[in-house]
């Protein structure tokens, strides 16, 4: 990586040499003349103003620094990305455009304790979820207790029946997850969603970490932050616990091209992993072993992290008009002779429905109460609860079941009549596909808007790495909604992200 | 009976293609009154044969060639018996409709409610089962089902040509035209529609001379199988008018064609392909059985032949051997 973007940022020394003799109101005084405190929790501020004490280091960097200062940091760190390539593309009807995701200046904080909190809950998580792809790709039990309605299962489009009775190693089906978390109004973390197909974002924790660890080295000496740099390590030992063989493991990221909105991520973890970066038509199945085409002659992959859909994976099996697949690929992963990971079929666990019945597989897998909660859910699939979100659409936020990334939803306090009008026509003709949540207020944290810091709102996207054990690097992608007032964090919505600084205690 | 039934695919490339990919699903099941009794596929140009038996208990092979080639030729051939079964009961016990629950179906055949790419309700559909009154009938569902398979059999007319394999069933509707697949595809998207699980049966049809067959008889065949938890799985043939039987051989069953297609495959190359496709079912003795084939040369009670050399000479020797 390249920094000489930020050969100019000087280190103005110690965060205590220049305390301010009294504190800085949020709302009143700069920088945080603009910092709205209201319903939310708020990450940096109790309800009555104080700095949380894990953010007075920081506040007192903000509250002595020349107002011009920051502003330069954040163009510093700009440049850096844009020089990084360090790119994304957003999906819109007709065009596709290119753009950097923006990163905030400000570190997010969290302590020691609530990481610990969030990590024994993931893990539990992440457990109860392979326990169920086992399940339902195996005897089913969780189906015939009646824990789970089958139909929610048989008739979801990501259930791949080619996946029945096939055995994948340790167990492990989902080996790269990215979880959502928010912290609602009471400030306890909660679960809003679980990426169990192919979750991108930790390259742009790798790399804010970079980036802000720069701007802020006092402050981040200062405060014991836990690293992060050993995730591709980390991830290339979860890969390689997954070989068929035991012998030295050749692994290949398979992407589907450069065109892809998350290439940049794709290759950059190639590279930190020195493995093989490939697309579908670079690999090749012969006899039922997959190689890749090198200048030398065919040589063999063992394990495959895949950034391609299932749907695409193998135009043999699943989808016949996939350019971006492997023609053999699946009866090669069946046969035991190469690893996919993550597996197939994970994403019928992801699903909003599913989301909604993970506390009770946790009680159902584990005997043990879930450590962390999910956010109230509403199955519109229960004659019930549609009626109850048809009269609150203004209040509820409803989501599609098989969709991700913000499309397909309607957030009611935010739509006009007209567009709740149109949703609840869909949703009557399609319950089945919808469930609703509560607008929940996510927290807000301090944000380097217009020249001053103010509070925007933001979720929490922690890597959960599961092969042979489960591993989770304490970090995270914070995901933060640089419009005023809003709730979209999702980065093809245009939203941003910040460094988290996860504190050792 | 036994039958023997030779199966012969042939795709011709406009120009040489390369990275041929291929899945067979050919190989007649075995279970029930069916029982295979010889099976091989010999392609062209040669290729080694992998293996696996999918989760709806299909044989399936497959195979790849790499090298260019022009011409892809699959040819299996097999033998198979099928006993008589003792006849259907005229109607299944009135409270059959009640024994379609969690203690009477497995996941499986909960998993053959649900809607499949090619067996789904359409408007289309919707208006055809109002018009031929086939809303879920109050009698019992064999009955039902055999009513079924004739209404479909005289609603459509079997004409080639007019759909093909990814026709979805509204072509077959709107036209009332179609072949077996499409029959097949509409009686399981009815039967679903009435609760009883239904799947798509891929095969043979052995032609007898006096039979009244419209479906082809150098082709493949399917039809459809619906359970009954009192009876198990019944074969109905709406193409033909009749319960699928003695003269039905099954090769793959499958949620709908989707599933179970007799070739499946890729290759590489921006060729056009032509596809040539021969079926022979015949009727055959049995094979002869290698007990009765081989010999007995020397019977097991003959005395043993005296050894060459002495016993202990031979355990010196063994000994010798590092």
């Amino acid at each position: 990586m390249q920094h000489e973007a930020l050969a100019h940022t000087e280190d103005f020394g110690g965060p205590d040499q220049h305390l301010p003799s009294h504190p800085c109101v949020p709302g009143k005084d700069a920088p945080y003349q603009h910092y709205a405190l209201g319903a939310p929790y708020d990450e940096m501020f109790t309800r009555g103003g104080a700095v949380h004490p894990h953010y007075a280091a920081l506040d007192g960097r903000l509250t002595t620094l020349p107002a011009d200062e920051l502003l330069r940091r954040q163009q510093a760190c700009e440049q850096t990305f844009l020089h990084q390539g360090i790119t994304f593309t957003v999906y819109s009807d007709n065009q596709a455009t290119e753009r950097i995701i923006p990163t905030d200046l400000l570190p997010r904080i969290v302590t020691g304790n609530e990481w610990a909190r969030i990590e024994a809950g993931l893990k539990q998580r992440i457990t109860a979820l392979n326990l169920f792809l086992r399940d339902i790709y195996g005897d089913a039990r969780v189906l015939r207790d009646g824990v789970v309605p089958r139909s929610m299962i048989y008739g979801s489009k990501h259930y791949r029946r080619e996946m029945r009775d096939l055995a994948v190693p340790h167990g492990a089906y989902v080996n790269v997850c990215g979880s959502d978390l928010i912290r609602n109004e009471q400030g306890d973390f909660v679960v809003l969603e679980d990426n169990l197909r192919v979750p991108s974002g930790v390259s742009y924790m790798l790399a804010n970490r970079e980036v802000v660890r720069r701007a802020f080295p006092a402050v981040f000496r200062s405060m014991s932050v836990r690293a992060i740099e050993h995730y591709p390590n980390e991830l290339l030992n979860t890969l390689r616990s997954l070989a068929p063989f035991h012998e030295e493991a050749s692994i290949a990221v398979l992407t589907p091209g450069v065109f892809n909105s998350a290439y940049f991520e794709h290759a950059f973890l190639a590279r930190q992993m020195g493995v093989e970066l490939v697309e579908g038509r670079d690999l090749l199945v012969n006899d039922n072993v997959v190689y890749t085409r090198t200048t030398s002659g065919l040589k063999r992959i063992d394990v495959i992290y895949r950034r391609i859909d299932d749907d695409f994976i193998d135009p043999l099996i699943f989808r016949e008009d996939s350019s971006l697949g492997v023609p053999g690929l699946f009866n090669a992963y069946r046969a035991g002779n190469v690893t996919l990971a993550n597996a197939l079929g994970t994403g019928v666990a992801d699903d909003k429905a599913v989301y909604a019945y993970v506390p009770r597989l946790i009680r159902y897998y584990l005997s043990e109460e879930p450590i962390l909660n999910n956010v109230e859910t509403f199955l519109c699939r229960e004659e019930k609860s549609l009626s109850h979100v048809l009269a609150n659409l203004d209040k509820l936020v409803v989501k599609a079941v098989g969709e991700s990334g913000g499309y397909g939803m309607l957030v009611g306090p935010h739509a006009s009549q007209k567009e709740r009008d149109e949703f609840a026509q869909k949703l009557k003709a399609d319950p089945d596909n919808y469930i609703a949540q509560p607008t929940i207020q996510l927290s807000t944290a301090p944000t380097f808007v217009d020249g001053g810091v103010e509070a925007r709102h933001v979720d929490l996207r922690p890597f959960i790495l599961h092969g042979q054990q489960t591993t989770i690097v304490p970090g995270a992608l914070t995901r933060v909604a640089l419009k005023r007032g809003s709730l979209v964090v999702n980065s093809s919505q245009g939203g941003g992200s910040k460094d988290t600084w996860v504190l050792s205690e | 009976m036994f039958y023997s039934i030779r199966h012969v695919t042939r795709f011709r490339y406009s120009s040489p293609v390369r990275e041929s990919v291929m899945e067979l699903r050919m190989q007649p099941r075995s279970e029930g009154p069916q029982s295979l009794r010889s099976f091989q596929i010999v392609t062209n140009p040669r290729a080694q044969l992998y293996a696996y038996t999918d989760y709806l208990g299909n044989a399936v092979y497959h195979f790849n060639v790499l090298r260019e080639h022009e011409e892809l030729r699959i040819e299996a051939q097999a033998v198979v018996e099928i006993v008589a079964m003792p006849p259907l009961p005229g109607g299944a016990d009135p409270l059959e409709w009640s024994r379609y629950n969690s203690y009477n179906l497995s996941d499986d055949q909960f998993d053959l409610l649900e809607p499949s790419l090619f067996a789904s309700m359409t408007p289309e559909l919707a208006a055809f089962i109002v018009a031929h009154d086939l809303a879920k009938p109050k009698d019992d569902p064999l009955a039902a089902l055999r009513r079924l398979n004739t209404t479909l059999h005289q609603a459509f007319e079997y004409t080639p040509g007019v759909t093909d394999a990814q026709s979805p069933i509204d072509v077959a509707l709107k036209q009332k035209r179609g072949v077996c697949q499409d029959f097949a595809h509409i009686m399981i998207a009815i039967a679903r529609s009435w609760g009883i699980p239904a799947r798509y049966a891929s095969g043979y049809l052995y032609h007898r001379g006096s039979c009244q067959d419209r479906s082809a008889d150098n082709a493949t065949h399917a039809w459809v199988e619906a359970y009954l938890p009192s009876l198990g799985w019944i074969g109905f043939d709406p193409t033909n008018n009749i319960m699928a039987g003695e003269r039905h051989i099954r090769a793959a069953v499958g949620r709908d064609y989707c599933d179970v297609p007799p070739t499946r495959g890729t290759f590489k190359g921006g060729a056009d392909s032509e596809l040539a496709i021969s079926v022979a079912v015949e009727a055959t003795h049995a094979p002869v059985r290698h007990e009765d084939f081989l010999r007995v040369a020397r019977p097991m009670s003959s005395p043993r032949p005296t050894p060459s050399m002495p016993e202990h000479l031979y355990h010196q020797q063994q000994q010798q051997q590092q």
